[in-house]
């Protein structure tokens, strides 16, 4: 257990969200791999906290930022996500097109 | 010991994240998600930062995913109508940029093998809860009050915007007519 090991995992939390990300259909699915790539950043926020700081306890408290900024981010996505179903009747983002340019 | 547990917590949470984004159920794939992040929370005690995986139970799995919990409900009835095919080619690009993304990362990390990474021999002491709580609300050079505070509003902010991008467009309107919303 080394951090090599946590930066591997966290890399691929990371592209297991890209991938989620960029297959998914529906507007909480995309939300929901963006939580996956957040939980990766965190991970490795923490492993660099533990094997590598010399403050360890500022690298324990990051990962509270990203929380905090993360639950905000989703409070108003899912608010969005419910004005747009109330309009629309549907999330799937192959039919929400009108933003194209 | 300590290795192979975390080869298994690693891959738990690898295999949980994977369910998460590919399962055409949405409530599955939150449940699943749920997993996840508790398995990371595991992670993080044996990291030996204790404080991090309370926070992580309590804000993402209590907060975050429960309210996403909700949220399927409300728009999906049970999340059935959730089944829209994603089609193959979709799936192939995606899973390709992914691993693209994954593999050059990987040879850029194992390359050189930069000095951050090899002269990780020395593990830092345990983090206690009091060092966190302290170090939040001290107002010194290396103290965290100012994004404490910052934070605090932006919640706030982000709450009230959300109530106001949530709400009916029409209500004003309603309750002047005829009350037809009050009885229903």
């Amino acid at each position: 257990m080394t951090l090599s090991h946590f930066v591997i995992l966290s890399l691929m939390l990371c592209a297991v969200g890209v991938y989620g990300v960029l297959t998914r259909r529906n507007l909480i699915g995309i939300l929901l791999s963006v939580e996956v790539i957040l939980n990766g950043a965190n991970l490795n926020f923490a492993a660099f906290a533990h094997f590598r700081a010399s403050d360890p306890t500022a690298g324990a408290i990051f990962p509270i930022f990203v929380m905090a900024v993360s639950a905000c981010e989703m409070a108003v996505a899912l608010a969005i996500i419910i004005s747009m179903y109330r309009r629309k009747k549907r999330l799937d983002v192959y039919s929400l097109e009108e933003l194209n340019g | 010991m300590g290795d192979y547990l975390f080869y298994g917590l690693a891959t738990a949470v690898v295999t949980f994240s994977l369910l998460a984004v590919s399962l055409p159920n949405l409530l599955h794939a939150a449940i699943s998600l749920i997993a996840a992040f508790f398995v990371t929370a595991a992670l993080y005690i044996m990291l030996q930062l204790e404080f991090v995986a309370l926070a992580q139970i309590m804000l993402y799995i209590g907060g975050i995913i429960i309210f996403m919990l909700i949220i399927i409900l409300l728009t999906t009835g049970l999340g059935v109508e959730n089944r829209l095919q994603v089609p193959n080619s979709s799936r192939l690009a995606g899973a390709a940029v992914s691993a693209t993304l994954l593999f050059g990362l990987l040879y850029a990390i194992s390359g050189k093998q930069s000095a951050v990474l090899v002269k990780s021999v020395q593990r830092a002491a345990p983090v206690t809860m009091d060092d966190i709580g302290l170090r939040l609300l001290a107002t010194g050079k290396d103290g965290f009050i100012v994004p404490f505070e910052i934070i605090s509003i932006l919640l706030l902010v982000a709450l009230v915007g959300a109530v106001v991008i949530a709400r009916r467009e029409n209500s004003v309107s309603n309750s002047h007519g005829d009350g037809k919303e009050e009885r229903a």
